[in-house]
């Protein structure tokens, strides 16, 4: 994955100095371990500070709706789906953006290795070709990738990007062979009253951040449900009953948009894994639809569309 | 039945065009189906929207029905077509997160159709009553400091 | 001033004889973070840890909290009337609060307790607070709480320093509640070791703080200029508005006050509200002084680092607990800014 940062440097200068695109996304290294910052360049000369490794889980996708100037921007697989489903939302056009592809073998989670660490301090985290080194003062690590990647991208069978105007380099082989349903039937197997409890441990340390929300590139409504107040479908505080209310009623909002990119999970600040309630609704979508977000340009998403024969078995 | 029993709150959101004239249709017949349905008028199944369905749960509905007119027979065309598929994905997922099934029911009954009306609201009704008051997502004052 | 040594074995006998008379709320492991919690008789509080996750400051002010409540059922007594939640307010012991969170505590008192106005609920459940800190053997790399006016052994705010010596933990009282929770509990004197130990380990402590801020200019540069520089746009743009830095600070302390109703009975709370939130400084006339992104983020750091500065002459609204850099979502960096805004100098040239 370092290996693209070179390549990423190079066709931003291009782009911004053939005045290509007016700006680009992308980028630059954090000031902490395993993290990195988006930035926004308009000089070409800006873009020897653009940054590439595997600590790029932030959707920049989330950054380009509502600006109207001609962007490029970096993408891999699930970030560059979420471009196509803004551009078949009509978000942003297709000729405003210009895509660096990256084909991806996934990003690091930063809490999985804080764990791995035994939660010391973390000085610095290196890639290597076979996976991370982790260093302290007064301990080193080695772990594989396959070990220590989001939970998403362990699961993730687009990785190469769907949409590109540069690719940074070659293919990378898709996974095959995925489950990627096998904890929501976990779910589906249990009683109503388990999966009750399983869902409000689940949102129980919630501090209604909305930082899920924020990072989604999907959410985008000028007025999110959350802020209407005539009628109030969702109180402000921290009832358990509201919060268990925003997530469904959010998820249900990605349905059939979601490109399970883990953005979400990502900028949770007390960890909780929200993609428990879009990956139900994927799944579905799925199997009822059969539509994979994010794929197509041409093709409306499924609630944009039906057909005479949808299920409708459990309609009286 | 006495005052203190307990008695099934179920929302019923009704298309204005089909259901809600199945509806009117089947009360002009005395057609005698239990009494626990409110009725609320919408102009087409395609309207629904998922926050009026878990905003009836949260004010205690104990059981939710959505009606509208056959696919195919839209007075606006095709919204029922659309809300199908919403309420597909809704029915799932809210009975994935723990909501009973039996809770959340839907059906196509045409403004001719009296006697499905009747049938369905007492199956409904059953279906609810046989579940016991709703406990889950009932939104009460703030359970906070 | 009061001083004693319990081994570490014998803390949690420490704590049952504390929550005789008080609620203890001591850190404990949540599945992947630590949290200040009641502690109940069960379970192993952790010392370890660099910092928890959420700051104690929600016993001061819960995150969402009844203020008034209401009845029109005609039946009941007070029909009609909008009065205060009957609450108790319990005495409450905090164990394990570090030093930068107790400062941001005393920080917060500029806001609930003013010379013009006194947030009741506020104070009464500061004031039924006895504060135990925890000196800092091990700060992070993201802590820099030297920078600001703290430090990992800093005393403001405490009525109890814990020293972590080992196997043991040295308590030396502060104040006069210090003294008067300290003279109950069991414990031994200490030797001078033990205070010889102390020492060292808060050197070393603070020692061990690598991360510098440097905020020395920022007070005496011109606010207007400041206000105008050309960063924010770029400092703002990776933000994603969400309440993650100011809900994990310890120094915020914004609400917003909404009511709630069901039937004939309804309350009045309040919730913790972010500047960050673009509704924030949303006007009834719908207007909006800080609709743009940038706007609100430079709100933010501007709050804390100048306005603050300027207003009180008191240090920056910030203890350096270093949350917010490790939790952003996007990595914006209150160390970078405040550098940022420190060596600002407005380009004079004519382009």
């Amino acid at each position: 994955m370092l290996k693209y940062a070179d390549k990423i440097r190079q066709e931003a200068r291009d782009l911004l100095q053939s005045g290509e695109v007016d700006v680009f996304v992308g980028f630059r290294k954090g000031t902490i371990p395993m993290m990195n910052e988006p930035i926004l360049i308009r000089d070409a000369r800006d873009a020897e500070k653009l940054h590439w490794d595997s600590n790029c889980g932030i959707n920049l996708a989330n950054y380009l709706t509502k600006r109207k100037e001609r962007m490029g921007v970096v993408a891999v697989g699930c970030h560059s789906r979420n471009i196509v489903t803004h551009i078949v939302e009509n978000q942003i056009s297709r000729d405003q953006v210009v895509v660096v592809g990256v084909p991806c073998e996934g990003m690091l989670d930063r809490r999985r290795i804080h764990e791995l660490a035994g939660r010391r301090e973390i000085l610095e985290v290196l890639e290597e070709e076979s996976g991370i080194v982790i260093r302290s003062h007064d301990f080193e690590q080695r772990h594989n990738k396959q070990d220590v990647l989001q939970e998403n991208c362990a699961i993730c069978i687009h990785r190469n990007p769907v949409i590109w105007d540069r690719l940074v380099g070659e293919a990378v082989k898709e996974q095959d062979g995925i489950d990627r349903y096998e904890d929501i039937r976990a779910v589906e197997a249990m009683a109503p009253d388990a999966r009750w409890s399983f869902f409000q441990q689940l949102i129980e340390p919630c501090i209604r951040c909305y930082a899920c929300r924020n990072a989604c590139p999907l959410c985008y409504c000028p007025t999110c449900f959350v802020d209407e107040s005539r009628p109030q479908w969702v109180g402000k505080s921290i009832d358990p009953v509201d919060t268990l209310t925003f997530h469904f009623l959010r998820a249900y909002h990605c349905a059939g948009r979601c490109t399970d990119c883990g953005a979400c999970e990502r900028a949770c600040p007390v960890g909780i894994k929200v993609r428990r309630f879009t990956k139900k609704l994927e799944k579905d979508i799925l199997e009822l639809y059969g539509w994979e977000a994010g794929l197509s340009l041409d093709e409306r998403p499924p609630l944009d569309r039906y057909r005479p024969d949808d299920p409708e078995e459990f309609i009286k | 039945m006495s005052e203190n029993e307990w008695q099934p709150k179920i929302v019923a959101f009704l298309c204005n065009w089909c259901s809600y004239g199945g509806a009117d249709l089947a009360g002009i017949g005395r057609l005698q189906y239990p009494p626990y349905i409110r009725v609320i008028r919408v102009p087409c199944s395609g309207r629904m929207s998922p926050k009026f369905i878990l905003g009836a749960f949260r004010r205690g509905a104990d059981g939710v029905w959505v009606s509208g007119c056959h696919p195919g027979d839209c007075h606006y065309i095709e919204g029922n077509f659309y809300a199908r598929r919403k309420f597909a994905l809704l029915k799932n997922l809210l009975e994935h997160m723990g909501i009973e099934p039996g809770r959340l029911h839907f059906s196509w009954i045409s403004s001719a159709e009296s006697t499905k009306f009747a049938r369905v609201a007492t199956e409904v009704c059953e279906a609810v009553r046989a579940l016991g008051p709703a406990k889950k997502f009932i939104k009460d004052l703030p359970e906070v400091a | 001033m009061a001083a004693k040594v319990v081994s570490k074995d014998r803390l949690n006998s420490v704590l049952s004889h504390w929550r005789k008379n008080y609620r203890v709320y001591a850190p404990v492991q949540k599945d992947r973070f630590v949290q200040f919690e009641e502690w109940e008789d069960r379970g192993e509080p952790v010392w370890e840890f660099q910092n928890s996750r959420l700051s104690p400051k929600f016993l001061m002010e819960p995150q969402s909290e009844i203020l008034l409540e209401f009845s029109l059922d005609p039946r009941t007594e007070d029909s009609g009337i909008l009065k205060e939640r009957e609450r108790v307010y319990p005495l409450q012991i905090v164990v394990g609060i570090r030093p930068c969170d107790a400062k941001a505590v005393e920080l917060s008192k500029r806001n609930f307790v003013s010379q013009e106005y006194t947030d009741s609920y506020w104070v009464r459940r500061y004031e039924t607070t006895v504060f135990v800190g925890l000196g800092c053997n091990r700060p992070c790399p993201t802590c820099f709480c030297t920078s600001v006016g703290c430090g990992p052994f800093h005393e403001e705010g405490l009525d109890v320093l814990m020293i972590d010596l080992g196997d043991r933990f040295l308590f030396r009282s502060l104040t006069g509640k210090g003294r008067d929770i300290l003279a109950e509990m069991d414990g031994e004197t200490p030797s001078a070791d033990d205070e010889k130990l102390a020492l060292q380990i808060r050197e070393e402590g603070e020692r061990h703080i690598v991360s510098r801020v440097s905020w020395d200019r920022i007070p005496s540069q011109d606010l207007m200029t400041l206000f105008d520089a050309g960063f924010w746009e770029d400092v703002a743009f990776s933000c994603i508005n969400c309440g993650t830095c100011t809900f994990l600070c310890p120094t915020c302390w914004c609400f917003d006050i909404q009511d709630e109703s069901k039937g004939v009975r309804g309350i009045r709370m309040r919730n913790w509200d972010s500047c960050m939130f673009p509704l924030f400084t949303l006007h009834g006339s719908g207007h909006n002084p800080r609709a743009e992104k940038f706007q609100r983020v430079r709100q933010r750091f501007m709050h804390k680092l100048k306005y603050y500065v300027d207003k009180y002459g008191d240090g920056v609204a910030c203890v350096g607990c270093g949350r917010c850099v490790q939790f952003c979502p996007v990595n914006i960096d209150i160390r970078e800014v405040a550098e940022k805004m420190n060596n600002y100098v407005r380009c004079e040239c004519k382009v």
